[in-house]
């Protein structure tokens, strides 16, 4: 499943590339929003603003999730052949860096259940 | 360094760790508590290290592993952090929470001084009053800041953070003063030369106290009633002071410079410098590019040690 | 594409060794003169990565000692409350130089300086790949900022804080050059930065030791890939950044001037886009060293290599998620306070990792208490407690007190000491055995930490307090009675203790360092990684090829194998310097990269264009012009010796590995680096796109502003016509320059010709078209933001003009075939890019205006 070398590192940084994504989201609408007084826009019967958070960090989730849940197939496929030490390497740190990801975009998304959207 | 909080926390006119109202008082136990939690952990990192050194090595191999670091590096940091993100998300929501019927004062953050304004509620009249912020005990306080120039950063440590003045900005602060007493702001951005000079007095007083300081403020300045003060007034005139200060109730309408009307009355000059009275008001009108260099005011040396007495003397009465 | 196609069965470690002995007769010899540096008054012209990276290094620490010194002066004036010992005016210059020195003069030079010297032996490289390019980096960053530097001792240095906050730096509140020489002179070394990173890339990418797959890199090299990618993406905001404010001061551009539709709050955000990644930028290759030095001194492998290479990767990504957290208080929504409350807390995890790491290495060996490994557990200490105040002050509410008061000081410093000057400590006791005769002192270098970690605690413990009850940064004085007078008065006797210890380590300098780079004091720490290898200027005898993360302890015989001469590449097949040249994954030998030796060019390039900077601060524009042509002329120059083409035929490096000395197409060092200088561009360009974007958020109703009228369709149409016909031009170019015949057709020169004048055609059409609507660039920040895109524009256009001629000439020349192209390989990514950018920016320019309808 190892794929070429390009789609190994992408998969490998694919959480910290959602995060990324979910970040720009969540902060570029709140900010476009707050800062032009659009706050109190709804969208089907939700505000705006938190909906925005919550669906973005949803699809980034569950983006990670599976780029963890393969990164961790290749990293078992990996271990068992015997030479290639890089793909065991670059599938691992792909395990690794997706689980971590998947915290810190969780966290991203804490706020939209906490704080009021935009005062 | 949670003692150190502790003994350094006895009471300040600046101090965030003396607490006069709800949000500091909010963020002061948050800022225990993460001190308190911090130096656990540091103890704790610190103890590790100490024992990873100098442990006999059979002792400290459990220490020597990836678990070490998944435990320690990984796990533990995301369940304390995962707490901490919430509670700091939620002291954040409680702070600085605009509350209906709430005082509004404008501040606009000059070089190097401050423009007060409280507008008119009901019948009572608008006034502007500068480096000095009076606010009644108990009873919710809006602040919204400016900058007439640079960015300046208001901040009265007593009643919680700070809120940046940004030109072509209006921000808002919201506080509650619950304890009477006198407090000191200042400007907490750099804003040029004298930006260490760029303070203010904040006096909360009893509800009955702040309507009467409010009925005085709103009122023209007083006549002088002595020659000598007179005399003071007439300098004033002739001295050009009334084309960058306003005096309401005489024809010094200028508005480049703090408001005077009530000059006699605030606790401080120079934006929380000096202590206001005839000597050092003299002082200040005759010196103020040695005292404040580079202030916007010039030095009026000039004056005789006469004329200085009478100018200060009006300056003084006008309670 | 020229790469070589390598044998199956290719698998390092499992042969026997590759090269046989005994060598011939002359090949060291010939390696040796090959590498050996010039002599006499053209020594500075040396490229060398072990004299450059020295010079480098030294020069950094002046400016540290230099920076520092300023910091006594303040430390001094505040030891006593209204103290007069300077004025406030030298003041406000003292502590914007403090910082501003420290961090762009000294941290970000000294941690890439480091690399210079280390990068390449610890990869068992023989220098760097653009060797000449950190010899231009070096001088122009030398000559800049001694000059920049200069300017404190006549009142000329910029007095508005490291950060440059506008309006108070923009010329109402600072009519004044001071502004001027922090703009102008910053920007060009962060330019300088910049080139550095490029050549970190392309050198821990390309040029390892044969083997060293990605796995078995040294900690170090992943610190300084991350490290370099983090410049190559954060730098580019404040190289905009400065470049706007400097546009506002020179033609009235009001992009932060809030009257005409400017906003302060801007530069803000792209100062600290790039300001706080800054941070991780020092602190990241420290770690690195750090987990070189704390293996060694425990003799023992690093425990989590995986997990450690995790942390630096992701703090690097989590580290552009903090900006905001400098600007908690600036009024923005709670909400977005909050994403970056959690990217802040969220970057603690990976510095958590690392510290585990170590203390994990540690209990796993036995720690060596040398000096090196005190100054290790000495920036454990500080740093955790920076780290934790650091996670205090990314909870907001406790921030918006904190922010801006001595608790800050107290916090950066506990950080950017604890995080980056103590590892460079440990690094230099660690280090010097490499390059000197003799090893530092260990009894010295005891009274140096001792000195130095007790006064760094004794100067900031007590600013977190200081700053609590109330005392704000960057006041020149404070009055009486306000309870600071004795925690001051502390914090100065600290200060001057960490003087004592600098004082102490020169000394020991003074005493013990004598550089050498043949006869070094050797492994003296029992190390395990390449860059203890038996050296002198070539760096190693030949190239190892390794099967371990450790490979001087798991390798036995390797230094002898290696100084034999029984590896890879053992003498110069060419003649003249050479690199092998690796794949990035693997490390396979792909071809073998004919490096360029010494020259005056480099060095009076670099003299040029810090000439064109300096003098242009000044106002002297024409001489300032003049530098500005010779510095491009010395560039071309430069250049000129470069791409030399396949000299001869593929050669055997050893082991039955035949490779060629040239190579084009991706796996090109010099591809590799037009990428990352395209990804540089790119970054400018977004963050140009969104200063419009923000400029437009602030200015509802106004974009465009009144009586503004948005040029026709039909000329941005015609313009980006324009632009893809000349990148078509260009693609039959390089389809006719296809083939291993080593042809030359004439139709390339003539289709880069035609391309020419379309390019500028397209450019100076949009330019023309704004201007003729009436479109003003100083009435509104919407014309200033239009005509900023457009002026990038222009420059990219001239760039690629110049460099379309550059390659026209090379074809005159008979420097250009279809086998020798990298040249025109070089000029056709720049100009895809080019055209690229300027088809965006036409599309923002007239069609953001018409989708939101001036809304």
């Amino acid at each position: 499943m190892g794929g070429s070398r390009t789609g190994q590192v992408l998969l490998m940084l694919a959480g910290l590339i959602a995060w990324a994504v979910q970040f720009t989201a969540i902060y570029g609408v709140t900010s476009t929003l707050c800062g032009r007084g659009w706050a109190d826009a709804t969208l089907l019967g939700m505000e705006v603003v938190p909906m925005t958070i919550l669906s973005a960090t949803f699809v980034t989730l569950a983006a990670t999730a599976v780029a963890l849940v393969w990164s961790f197939r290749s990293y078992r496929q990996a271990k068992r052949q015997p030479v290639a030490i890089v793909d065991d390497f670059i599938s691992h740190a792909a395990v690794l860096v997706n689980g971590l990801s998947i915290v810190v975009i969780l966290w991203h998304g804490i706020p939209a259940f906490i704080l009021p959207a935009c005062a | 360094m949670s003692c150190a909080l502790a003994v350094a926390g006895c009471s300040g006119v600046q101090s965030a760790l003396d607490p006069a109202g709800g949000d500091a008082q909010r963020i002061y136990w948050l800022t225990v508590i993460m001190t308190v939690g911090g130096t656990l952990i540091f103890l704790l990192v610190t103890g590790l290290l100490l024992y990873a050194i100098f442990a006999a090595p059979e002792r400290r191999a459990w220490l020597g592993g990836r678990r070490t670091i998944v435990v320690g590096g990984l796990a533990f940091p995301i369940v304390v952090l995962s707490v901490l993100l919430p509670y700091g998300l939620t002291v954040m929501r409680d702070t600085d929470v605009p509350t209906p019927g709430a005082l509004p004062i404008e501040v606009v953050g000059e070089q190097y001084w401050w423009r007060v304004r409280y507008p008119a509620e009901q019948e009572r009249g608008e006034f502007l009053t500068a480096n000095e912020l009076v606010v009644p005990v108990g009873r919710p306080v809006f602040v919204s800041v400016t900058s007439a120039d640079v960015i300046h950063s208001f901040w009265i440590p007593n009643f919680g953070g700070k809120i940046d003045m940004i030109p072509g900005r209006i921000n808002r602060l919201n506080f509650t003063a619950e304890r009477p007493g006198i407090y000191r702001g200042v400007c907490a951005e750099f804003c040029g030369d004298q930006h260490a000079r760029m303070a203010f007095d904040v006096i909360a007083l009893e509800p009955e106290a702040f309507e009467a300081w409010r009925l005085e403020q709103v009122k023209p300045a007083r006549e002088p009633d002595l020659p000598l003060l007179a005399r003071g007034r007439e300098l004033f005139r002739t001295g050009g002071c009334g084309s960058c200060h306003a005096v309401r109730g005489t024809e010094a309408n200028g508005q480049f410079g703090p408001d005077l009307t009530h000059v006699g009355s605030r606790r401080t000059i120079g934006a929380g410098q000096f202590p206001n009275n005839i000597g050092t008001l003299a002082g200040w009108i005759a010196n103020v590019q040695h005292i404040k260099p580079d202030a916007r005011m010039p030095s009026y040396g000039s004056l005789t040690g006469e004329d200085l007495r009478a100018l200060a003397g009006y300056l003084e009465s006008l309670k | 594409m020229n790469a070589p196609e390598l044998p199956r069965s290719f698998d390092p470690g499992e042969r026997e060794l590759p090269n046989p002995l005994p060598r011939p007769e002359g090949e060291f010899e010939t390696l040796k003169r090959a590498w050996k540096p010039p002599r006499g008054l053209a020594f500075i012209t040396a490229v060398n990565n072990t004299y450059v990276g020295l010079w480098y290094v030294g020069t950094a620490f002046l400016f540290f000692i230099l920076a520092g010194i300023l910091a006594l002066i303040m430390r001094a004036q505040l030891a006593s409350p209204e103290n007069d010992l300077v004025s406030h005016g030298l003041y406000n210059q003292l502590f914007t130089m403090h910082g501003t020195v420290m961090m762009f003069l000294f941290a970000v030079p000294a941690v890439e300086a480091a690399s210079v010297y280390l990068l390449p032996n610890m990869q068992a490289a023989r220098d760097l790949p653009f060797p000449r390019l950190s010899a231009y980096a070096f001088w122009a960053y030398f000559v800049g900022g001694l000059v920049f530097f200069g300017t404190i001792f006549f009142g000329l240095s910029p007095d508005g804080g490291w950060f440059m906050y506008p309006p108070l730096t923009s010329t109402k509140y600072s009519p004044a050059d001071n502004a001027d020489w922090w703009l102008l002179g910053i920007g060009f070394i962060e330019i300088s930065a910049i080139a550095g990173a490029i050549e970190i890339i392309v050198g821990v990418m390309k040029t390892r030791a044969v083997g060293m797959t990605l796995d078995k890199l040294p900690v170090y090299s992943w610190a300084m890939l991350v490290f370099a990618v983090m410049i190559v993406i954060g730098f580019p905001a404040i190289i905009l950044g400065t470049l706007l404010l400097e546009m506002e001061r020179a033609f009235d551009w009001p992009f932060f001037i809030a009257e005409r539709g400017g906003d302060p709050l801007l530069w803000q955000h792209l100062f600290w886009f790039f300001g706080h990644p800054e941070v991780y930028i020092i602190f990241l290759p420290a770690t690195g060293m750090v987990s070189m030095i704390v293996p060694t001194m425990a003799q023992t492998p690093l425990v989590g290599y995986r997990l450690v290479v995790l942390a630096l990767i992701a703090t690097g990504f989590l580290s552009f998620g903090l900006w905001v957290h400098h600007m908690f208080a600036t009024g923005l929504p709670k909400m977005s306070l909050s994403f970056f409350s959690a990217a802040s807390t969220a970057v603690a995890v990976p510095s958590g990792i690392q510290v585990f790491a170590w203390i994990a290495t540690i209990a796993s060996g036995r720690m060596k208490l040398t000096t090196p490994s005190l100054f290790v557990i000495g920036f454990l200490f500080i740093f955790t407690l920076g780290g934790l105040t650091g996670v205090m002050v990314a909870v907001a509410p406790f921030d918006w007190q904190a922010h801006d008061s001595y608790f800050v000081v107290a916090h950066l410093h506990y950080v950017l000491i604890g995080g980056m000057v103590f590892p460079l400590f440990a690094a230099f006791y660690y280090w010097v055995p490499a390059a000197s005769k003799r090893a530092l002192s260990e009894r010295l270098g005891r009274w140096v930490f001792g000195l130095m970690f007790l006064g760094v605690n004794v100067t900031f413990l007590p600013m977190h307090v200081t700053g609590l009850i109330g005392m704000p940064r960057r006041v020149y004085t404070y009055p009486v009675g306000m309870g600071w007078d004795a925690l001051n008065l502390v914090s100065t006797v600290g200060a001057f203790m960490i003087a004592a210890g600098v004082a102490v380590f020169l000394f020991d300098l003074a005493r013990n360092f004598r550089f050498t780079s043949e006869d070094n004091a050797g492994n003296v720490w029992n190390a395990s990684t390449l860059e203890w290898l038996p050296n002198g200027n070539y760096n190693t005898r030949s190239i190892p090829s390794i099967t371990s993360r450790d490979p001087l302890w798991d390798q036995p015989n390797l230094s002898k194998d290696v100084e034999e001469g029984r590896y890879y590449l053992p003498g110069t097949v060419t003649g003249g310097r050479e690199a092998l040249v690796t794949s990035p994954f693997d490390a396979r030998p792909q071809y073998i990269l004919q490096v360029p030796g010494p020259g005056w060019q480099p060095v009076l390039a670099a003299f040029f264009t810090a000439a064109f900077f300096l003098l242009l601060t000044v106002k002297l524009v024409f001489p300032s012009v003049i530098c500005g042509v010779l510095a491009v002329g010395c560039v071309i120059w430069w250049l000129w010796e470069t791409d030399p083409g396949p000299v001869r035929p593929p050669a055997d490096i050893g082991g039955g590995i035949v490779l060629p000395v040239y190579a084009t197409g991706p796996v090109n060092h010099s591809w590799w680096a037009m990428i990352v200088l395209m990804v540089v561009s790119g970054m400018v360009f977004t963050c140009l796109l969104f200063s419009y974007l923000f400029l437009w958020l602030v200015n509802p109703g106004a974009w465009p502003p009144q009586g503004v009228r948005i040029p026709d369709w039909i000329w941005p149409s015609l313009a980006a016509l324009l632009y893809c016909a000349c990148g078509a031009l260009i693609a039959v170019a390089s389809r006719q320059l296809r083939g291993s015949d080593r042809r030359s057709p004439r139709s390339v020169p003539v289709l880069v010709g035609v391309a020419l004048p379309l390019v500028c055609g397209a450019s100076a059409l949009d330019l023309w078209t704004q201007w003729e609507s009436g479109l003003s660039p100083s009435a509104h920040a919407y014309g200033a933001a239009v005509y900023a895109i457009t002026s990038l524009q222009v420059f990219f256009v001239l760039t690629s003009l110049t460099m379309g001629a550059y390659t026209i000439a090379r074809w005159l020349a008979g420097r250009l075939d279809s086998v020798r192209r990298t040249t025109f390989d070089n000029t056709m990514l720049f100009w895809y890019y080019t055209i690229g950018q300027g088809l965006v920016g036409l599309l923002m320019v007239h069609g953001f205006p018409r989708l939101t309808g001036g809304l």
